[in-house]
């Protein structure tokens, strides 16, 4: 089920404008001068939806599936959300704040790059310092400074990971105790990361790390804590494959976003707005001429917008 | 209107390591000035000395920075088709250097050009996909001061000063040079000034020129009066040239502030010594109201022109004798002031023999033939009242420029062309009733049309007509014969 929030009033369309998102009720578009004026993001709760506008400093709260919507101004340039219940928090990086739509403007630290929930908490990972906070009940509750610069942050239960292109290293980070549990190296510049598996009783957590420079997926076993690993006798790290095992490209000009559903391993290339669908052992090209957040990925596949509509290919595996 | 200007500077800074990089030394750096009294307007011979720079340019940096500079040229004298056609060129170079440096691996230079291809679609006024481009580089170079600044300048472009700020911050915070920092402190100041914080932005203009002119940078100094250095460019390259650009802006601009503020004798004095660098800086010949020193200058500023028209009326003398294209530029303004058409004709008939290309001299010898003030057309426009709208252009208020920003028309149009592909049709330009017209860009439309069809659409504002274009030669822009009306296409049937 697809469900578009607005229609095309013009025969022209720019090309990079859309933000689709995959929600629980079907997929939504997002397009300029409806919802928000320019859409840049689009965050999912359970039965809400919000568009954001990071330049106009709006937001849009759509109540699913009424499409009864809400706009209401936001602190400067709010780039990434996360719903908490019904609550709407959005991070508006050039103030650097966190705000609760309709309460609390929560100080961060500077250059604020993104904003995760687990449990009900939200962590936000600061670019200039490096420093992970855990907000709950409207207040920085607890901080721990890793490295700057990183270029994603993801949370999986208790455990952070920061992905560095700099350097070439995941650090991971213990969210219950918020101290750095470890340091690895992986490919080239890596920039983007996903989970792809693992994460049980008996295997760590595998996670996908896109990286243009190796134009490869690395597939990469993620840390444990030590008390896991001493649970299962035996003490693993990253192993850091490169998919397909071979030196050859993965990827014509690599990729530098990678997303997981299920069996939906997708990969973009930002450069040139390449959608790929990957396997262990091989890739293939969706559509080309997609903007970066013109697409999502469904339980069932990948959906995109390409030339002033939304396309659901088949779903080639 | 505001506007960023650009210049770059040569940096022994070791190139830092992203992927399998061979970064180039060369990095550019941004600063951001606003158009208005401290503008300088673009000399002929500054395009063409830039335009020779085009010509010599090697290397992706060069290039793109000279586009850019060279659409800034053109905007200050009001060229706006010719500048984007610059912005246009440059965002081609951009995109073209971010796919081979990703083929190459080298993720350095690809953040680098993503950063200059945000800029130049900022320029040209596209920000949502400006936007994406500055998150894209964000992503790969949070920790590069250079990116971060031009983030800002495009912020600034787009109007979102707060943003500008934030990220002008970031690059102050992360620059490490003394010439670094000063260039980003006075980016922030720029955004700090356009943000109401001017309090803040008054300490940094402080800071900055009391730096530059300290002995921290004495040996650029030295080199300043060795190499008798005083151009003042948007894209500078070099050192020599940052520090000596850098210093005039960040003077003027301290002296606008203080201007604003009722400190006109701090003013003056900053005025002052931008003079002792450059004799012939108008913005500051024009502020300490030496007009035939400025005019000679610089004759066909259009700043230049609308603040001398605003102080006419408190001038006491007659028009000034002389035949220097400076006093031939103040004697036509002052006739006209006066009422005085067939005498301003005869003046700018004159000079319109030696410059026959020159916008300004073009729209105020049209000035001289208006006789009813400019109105605007209807809903379906006659050929005549589209003719009438390009000739007074220049003339509509503010208001009515609102207006026209804000109304939609439909004419019957032949369009030159159309290329059909995809059950798709592309169109960029054509006449409506034989008034010229074209789009900022070929554009596309679903559905197959014939050249001849019903256009729905926005006036923009009047360009060059390119089908009257004679051809230039590489490297330099056509030369057009007439007019035409700057559409933004919302439909076609």
């Amino acid at each position: 089920m697809k469900r578009a929030l607005v229609l095309l009033l013009f025969a022209t369309t720019p090309a990079f404008a859309q933000v689709v998102a995959s929600t629980p009720r079907g997929v939504v578009v997002a397009k300029p001068g409806h919802e928000v004026q320019t859409p840049t993001a689009i965050v999912v709760g359970r039965d809400r939806i919000a568009v954001l506008d990071a330049l106009n400093n709006e937001a849009a709260i759509i109540e699913q599936p009424s499409g009864r919507t809400t706009r209401v101004q936001t602190a400067e340039t709010p780039i990434a959300g996360a719903f908490v219940g019904r609550d709407l928090y959005v991070l508006a990086r050039d103030a650097r704040v966190v705000q609760r739509i309709g309460g609390a403007r929560i100080a961060v630290a500077a250059d604020p790059a993104f904003l995760r929930e687990s449990n009900g908490t939200l962590y936000v990972y600061s670019r200039a310092t490096g420093t992970i906070e855990e907000i709950a009940n409207d207040r920085v509750t607890r901080r721990v400074t890793v490295a700057p610069f990183a270029s994603d942050f993801e949370i999986d239960g208790r455990v952070a990971y920061l992905l560095y292109p700099r350097d070439a290293r995941i650090r991971t980070i213990d969210l219950r105790a918020m101290k750095t549990t470890g340091v690895v190296s992986v490919g080239a510049v890596p920039v983007d990361m996903a989970f792809a598996g693992g994460g049980t009783a008996i295997t760590a957590r595998i996670l996908a790390v896109a990286d243009p420079s190796a134009k490869r997926v690395w597939l990469t076993e993620g840390t444990q804590s030590t008390v896991q690993a001493v649970a299962r006798g035996f003490l693993r790290g990253f192993l850091g494959l490169g998919l397909f095992g071979s030196r050859a490209s993965q990827f014509p000009t690599g990729v530098d976003r990678v997303v997981i559903r299920g069996k939906q391993w997708i990969a973009y290339d930002s450069s040139s707005g390449t959608l790929y669908r990957f396997t262990k052992s091989k890739s293939s090209v969706i559509a080309k001429g997609i903007a970066p957040k013109g697409f999502a990925v469904t339980a069932d596949g990948v959906v995109y917008w390409k030339d002033g509509k939304l396309v659901a290919p088949k779903n080639a595996q | 209107m505001r506007r960023a200007l650009l210049f770059g500077r040569r940096t022994s800074r070791p190139p830092r390591r992203l992927g399998a990089d061979g970064t180039s030394a060369l990095i550019l750096l941004l600063l951001a000035f606003p158009l208005g009294a401290q503008e300088r307007l673009a000399s002929d011979f500054e395009i063409a000395q830039m335009e020779q720079q085009l010509l010599r340019a090697k290397g992706f940096s060069a290039q793109v920075s000279a586009r850019l500079n060279l659409g800034d040229l053109r905007a200050t004298r009001n060229e706006q088709s010719l500048a984007r056609a610059e912005y246009l060129n440059a965002s081609g170079l951009a995109e073209a250097e971010r796919l081979d440096a990703r083929r190459e691996s080298a993720m350095s230079r690809y953040a680098n050009a993503t950063s200059y291809a945000a800029l130049a679609q900022a320029k040209l006024g596209r920000k949502a996909r400006a936007f994406e481009l500055l998150e894209e580089a964000a992503r790969y170079a949070s920790d590069d001061a250079e990116n971060w600044n031009l983030y800002a300048s495009a912020m600034r472009i787009l109007g979102h000063p707060r943003k500008a700020a934030a990220a002008a911050r970031n690059a102050v915070a992360l620059a490490k040079e003394p010439l670094d920092v000063a260039i980003y402190q006075h980016a922030l100041a720029t955004a700090l000034i356009e943000s109401g914080e001017v309090d803040e932005a008054e300490r940094l203009l402080v800071t900055v020129t009391e730096s530059l002119r300290s002995s921290k940078f004495a040996s650029l100094q030295r080199d300043v009066a060795r190499g008798e250095a005083f151009e003042v460019y948007s894209t500078a390259r070099g050192d020599v040239a940052a520090y000596v650009s850098l210093l005039n802006r960040a003077q003027l601009r301290l002296a606008a502030l203080y201007e604003q503020r009722g400190q006109t004798s701090k003013a003056r004095t900053q005025y002052e010594r931008v003079l002792a660098a450059r004799s012939d800086d108008v913005t500051a010949l024009t502020a300490l109201g030496r007009w035939a020193e400025a005019f000679e200058a610089n004759p066909f500023s259009p700043a230049l022109v609308a603040t001398y028209r605003r102080v006419i009326p408190s001038i006491s003398e007659g028009p000034p004798a002389g035949n220097t294209t400076g006093a031939q530029m103040r004697r036509a303004l002052i006739q006209l002031a006066r009422g005085e058409h067939r005498a301003a004709r005869t003046t700018l008939d004159g000079l319109l023999e030696k410059f026959p290309a020159n916008e300004t001299l073009r729209t105020l010898r049209r000035e001289t033939e208006r006789k009813a003030a400019p109105t605007l057309p209807g809903a379906t426009p006659t050929a005549e009242e589209l003719r009438a709208l390009i000739e007074t252009f220049e003339q509509l208020t503010p208001e009515q420029r609102v207006t026209l920003d804000r109304t939609t028309f439909t004419s019957d149009v032949v369009f030159t062309s159309a290329q059909v592909a995809n059950g798709q049709t592309t169109f960029e330009s054509g006449t409506i009733g034989g008034v010229p017209f074209r789009f900022s860009e070929p554009t596309v439309f679903n559905g197959v049309f014939d050249v001849r069809a019903r256009l729905t659409y926005r006036i923009l504002g009047r360009t060059a007509d390119v089908s009257s274009a004679s051809s230039g030669r590489a490297g330099r822009p056509p030369s057009f014969d007439r007019d035409a009306l700057l559409l933004d296409p919302a439909g076609v049937q």
